[in-house]
């Protein structure tokens, strides 16, 4: 999680005028190992909610998190698309606020969640 | 030592914030937050001397560092905050020992990396691999890091009183 968030952080900083000189299409070569990772927190993010499925089904932060991280996830793969072409997004800093804006709520709502449930175990509702 | 910790957090308001309903949680946010900026830009860096990401500056690249150390910061301060706010759950833990022992590999790592490979990764062009010890510092700063990250997620389950340090 930590390096999904962390290379899209760069890329926000990128985005909004850091190291202008540094070739924003060249980060398209991290990027494959970005999508192994999504891939690992997508498997180790299903083992948790089978683990516990009522506690993040009953509590809106996590539906938060989700909706944050999947519009964080379009953001880079469109981005990643651009790079490809060797281009760069027209509104970078429109861009960079966005993906910013989105990994910090992804962040913030993953941590409190496990503060913020209600519902531990399904056995609850029967 | 927890007498000395606590006494400082109680002094400073740490305790009282950490011990408010959202304090823990807040201060979990912006230590993931640091980390993520740390592992974000530090480790990037470290993926492009290892060879990765061919063509892209080093120098240029190495300009989000500072960033890195913002992360870093955060984590201190957040860090701090925890320690200082539940000593006991921290000090015999050594899910937390490894932790801070890798910390101050990393920190060695880092000071190594200054006195004797910056000089030279700053002047190599973006086609050309750096030299054998530059690879070395990066693989050993992010074999830290991820295993930093690991002894901070295990921290909560080395639960004192079941835990203890050699030197405690």
């Amino acid at each position: 999680m930590a390096f999904v968030v962390g290379i899209n952080l760069a890329m926000a900083l990128r985005l909004l005028g850091v190291t202008p000189k540094l070739s924003l299409p060249g980060f398209r070569k991290f990027l494959p190992f970005h999508w192994w990772a999504v891939g690992l927190i997508g498997l180790s993010g299903l083992a948790l909610l089978l683990a516990y499925p009522a506690k993040a089904l009953t509590n809106p932060v996590f539906y938060l998190k989700l909706a944050a991280l999947s519009i964080g996830l379009v953001f880079t793969w469109r981005l990643h698309k651009k790079f490809l072409d060797d281009k760069e997004p027209e509104q970078p800093l429109r861009w960079g606020a966005s993906m910013l804006a989105c990994w910090v709520i992804t962040i913030g709502a993953g941590r409190f969640l496990a503060y913020t449930n209600s519902v531990l175990l399904a056995s609850r509702f029967f | 030592m927890e007498e000395i910790l606590l006494s400082f957090s109680r002094s400073t308001g740490i305790f009282a914030f950490m011990h408010s309903p959202w304090g823990w949680p807040i201060a979990e946010s912006i230590h993931f937050l640091g980390l993520s900026l740390l592992i974000g830009t530090v480790g990037l860096f470290d993926l492009r001397l290892l060879g990765l990401g061919q063509g892209i500056s080093y120098q240029y690249l190495h300009r989000l560092v500072p960033f890195g150390v913002l992360g870093y910061s955060l984590n201190v301060i957040t860090g701090t905050m925890f320690l200082s706010s539940a000593p006991d759950q921290y000090l015999y833990n050594p899910a937390f020992q490894t932790k801070m022992l890798l910390m101050a590999i990393a920190g060695i790592n880092m000071l190594l990396f200054y006195s004797f490979a910056n000089r030279q990764v700053q002047t190599t062009q973006a086609d050309v691999s750096v030299t054998l010890s530059a690879k070395t510092v990066a693989l050993v700063s992010l074999c830290c890091w991820c295993g930093v990250i690991i002894g901070g997620r295990l921290i909560t389950y080395f639960r004192p009183p079941y835990h203890w340090c050699f030197w405690c």
